[in-house]
């Protein structure tokens, strides 16, 4: 039995820390600047590409997982720059059906310039074998995401608790205004807070590629789950963000392995017990966004 | 009957009018022969209109955003698709259960979507528009899967009486829908229930001091778009014959969002103007690339930042200065603001009262 569970229960806190790494992108920018973005997964998928191209035009692995997300920033902030800034004083829905229509037109160019098919993407033959654990064997890929993930939390709560720019983000969230009178370029605040964002995608877009498989629809179908994980850890929260995505993770494997058909639906279940014993979520703040 | 009015029964007129002949041949062609275009695509027009002018309801007149409302579209779809395969049902039986499983779709997911407001409110109208995407891409047996299912459309008929639907009579029989659901529409939008909702549109807090219970005309209005989008999917799958997990997607939704912001949100004729280009144009770029899907997107984002009033909306504005692009125009006051209900509420107030 525990041979049988504990494999699978791994396994979903794994994917669950992927769909918390993808919330916790989503809910940076949409508790700053309003905007759902709806392109979230295509920077994802993004990331994935370029970091298989690096690869393939010969550079090593783990080059590749820090320039792929770095060039998945740069390229988000221009288009955050150019497209998504007129809009932060509109109406919500503006910026959702802009990075809509973002999604869409990424993933036809993924389609024409990687194919309509996925690429193999494999990461190096360090991480290829597996890890005993006495009871289990654990493959080294997914402990080395493990660790990528759980270092990049931190890291990301360090600056957001630890530094003064930290702070003053945090601050924005609550009262955009009020930090802006008192003298902090808003616009840096904006600009910053969406490469974070972008960061968080780009790396799990390659560290998501050499598990998940890299297809044009690959960020998207992190997407969903990560719009839930965020209603279940409540918005505005990282640390919900986190604790939903394992809850969301370890619900689906353990579904999977019962009743495989649900697989899908367990978390949308969950979503619908939350929202009714505890509408803003499970470490949401009340009042933060209706 | 005032000039506005007058101007409003005069444009439904002449758009009914001018869409009925379209098809119509002069000697060996119609206008629509001479466009390359076919007679189905003038039904998809007038069904994806309805299905924008349900989100529409919701967005533009109730201010809530809803990403959703595929959903109810694909349920009318699949329940008019599975009674027709496994009851036999006809035509209208099939247009009825379609809508009728939309509204029972609805009835189940309203009162979550009742807890939040705003964009928390879109993100579950979202997330939940997917849980039937994966009820119908998972229970294959049933549903043909991720394949969808094909099933023959039935006479239309009653008792006594029944004709066989071809693509041009299908088209007068969408028209005939269409204006009822048209007429429909404007009686709600100006009656009292309405009203309320543009009223909560504007300032919900206010409609509640007022003693009226929001969440339950939001409720309704829910249901009243269920069954709209629901009406919409199963004639567009007694259409085209077929029902899959995509019409059900959130991609599917924003297709419609994205329907009516074209046109232009809080109009009537928005959504139907929204359609008209989308549709067509759609068609007409399909036949000439395959790599349609960019040219749809970039027109997204061109609408999104050049007519934020949609292109009708902008167009009225330009010429009659009206307001038609009102609830999310500009002026709309960011998602914060929004929250302490005073600022927005008091600048709507404002603009109504300089309206009027």
């Amino acid at each position: 039995m525990l041979s049988n569970v504990a494999p699978s229960v791994f396994n979903g806190l794994i994917l669950g820390a992927f769909y918390a790494f993808v919330a916790i992108g989503l809910s940076l920018i949409m508790n700053l600047t309003g905007t759902i973005n709806l392109a979230h997964g295509s920077f994802l998928t993004l990331a994935g590409y370029l970091a298989f191209t690096l690869v393939s035009k010969g550079t090593s692995f783990w080059f590749a997982l820090i320039l792929a997300p770095l060039l998945t920033v740069v390229v988000g902030v221009v288009i955050e720059r150019l497209l998504i800034v007129p809009l932060y004083k509109r109406d919500p829905i503006f910026s959702l059906l802009l990075t809509f229509g973002l999604s869409l037109i990424a993933e036809e160019v993924y389609r024409l310039i990687w194919g309509p098919n996925g690429v193999p993407f494999s990461a190096p033959g360090i991480l290829g074998g597996g890890i005993s654990l006495g009871f289990m064997q654990f493959p080294t890929l997914r402990l080395f995401i493990a660790v990528v993930l759980a270092a990049a939390m931190v890291l990301l709560a360090l600056f957001l608790w630890r530094t003064r720019f930290g702070l003053r983000l945090r601050a924005a969230i609550q009262d955009t205004e009020m930090i802006s009178a008192m003298g902090t370029n808003i616009q840096v605040l904006y600009m910053v807070n969406f490469a974070l964002g972008m960061a968080l995608a780009g790396l799990a877009g390659v560290l998501a590629s050499g598990l998940l498989g890299l297809s044009p629809t690959m960020g998207n179908a992190l997407l969903m789950p990560a719009f839930v994980v965020a209603i279940i850890g409540g918005m505005g929260s990282l640390f919900g963000s986190i604790v939903g995505g394992l809850l969301v993770g370890l619900a689906i494997s353990v579904t999977t392995l019962f009743i495989p058909a649900a697989n899908e639906v367990i978390m949308y279940i969950l979503m619908a017990v939350v929202l009714l014993i505890r509408p803003r979520g499970l470490f949401g703040t009340e009042g933060l966004f209706g | 009957m005032n000039r506005r009015q007058k101007q409003g029964y005069i444009t439904a007129i002449a758009a009914v009018v001018l869409l009925a002949i379209l098809p119509l041949k002069l000697g060996s062609h119609s206008v629509l022969s001479l466009l390359h275009l076919d007679v189905s695509i003038l039904s998809e027009m007038l069904l994806f209109a309805i299905a924008a002018m349900s989100v529409n309801l919701l967005l533009g007149y109730t201010g809530l955003m809803s990403f959703g409302n595929a959903a109810y579209f694909g349920l009318g779809a699949y329940g008019a698709g599975l009674s027709i395969h496994y009851l036999n049902m006809n035509f209208i039986e099939g247009a009825i259960i379609g809508t009728a499983v939309a509204l029972v779709g609805g009835l189940l997911v309203g009162p979550f979507l009742l807890r939040r407001r705003g964009i928390y409110f879109a993100l579950l109208t979202l997330a939940f528009g997917q849980v039937f995407y994966f009820i119908a891409y998972r229970a294959n047996e049933f549903t043909g899967g991720e394949d969808g299912m094909s099933f023959p459309r039935p006479y239309f008929g009653f008792p006594g009486w029944h004709m066989d639907l071809q693509e041009g009579t299908f088209y007068y029989l969408m028209l005939l829908v269409f204006a009822a659901v048209l007429v429909g529409f404007w009686l709600i939008v100006r009656s009292p229930f309405g009203r309320t909702l543009q009223a909560i549109r504007q300032n919900e807090l206010r409609v509640r001091y007022l003693g009226l219970d929001s969440n339950k005309f939001i409720f309704v209005a829910l249901l009243v778009s269920a069954a709209m989008a629901g009406l919409a999917g199963a004639l567009y799958g007694l259409l085209i014959m077929f029902a899959a997990p995509l019409m059900l997607d959130w991609q599917q939704s924003g297709d419609f969002v994205m329907i009516m912001i074209l046109g232009g949100a809080g109009s009537i004729w928005g959504p139907v103007v929204g359609s008209l280009i989308y549709v067509i144009g759609k068609d007409i770029i399909s036949t000439l690339t395959q790599t349609w899907q960019i040219y749809i997107g970039a027109l997204f984002v061109i609408c999104v930042i050049a007519f934020p009033s949609g292109l009708l909306g902008t167009l009225l504005n330009s010429i009659a200065r009206r307001d038609v692009g009102a609830p999310i125009s500009e002026e709309a006051a960011p998602h914060k603001a929004r929250e302490s209900g005073a600022p927005a509420g008091n600048a709507a107030v404002a603009a109504e009262q300089k309206e009027s």
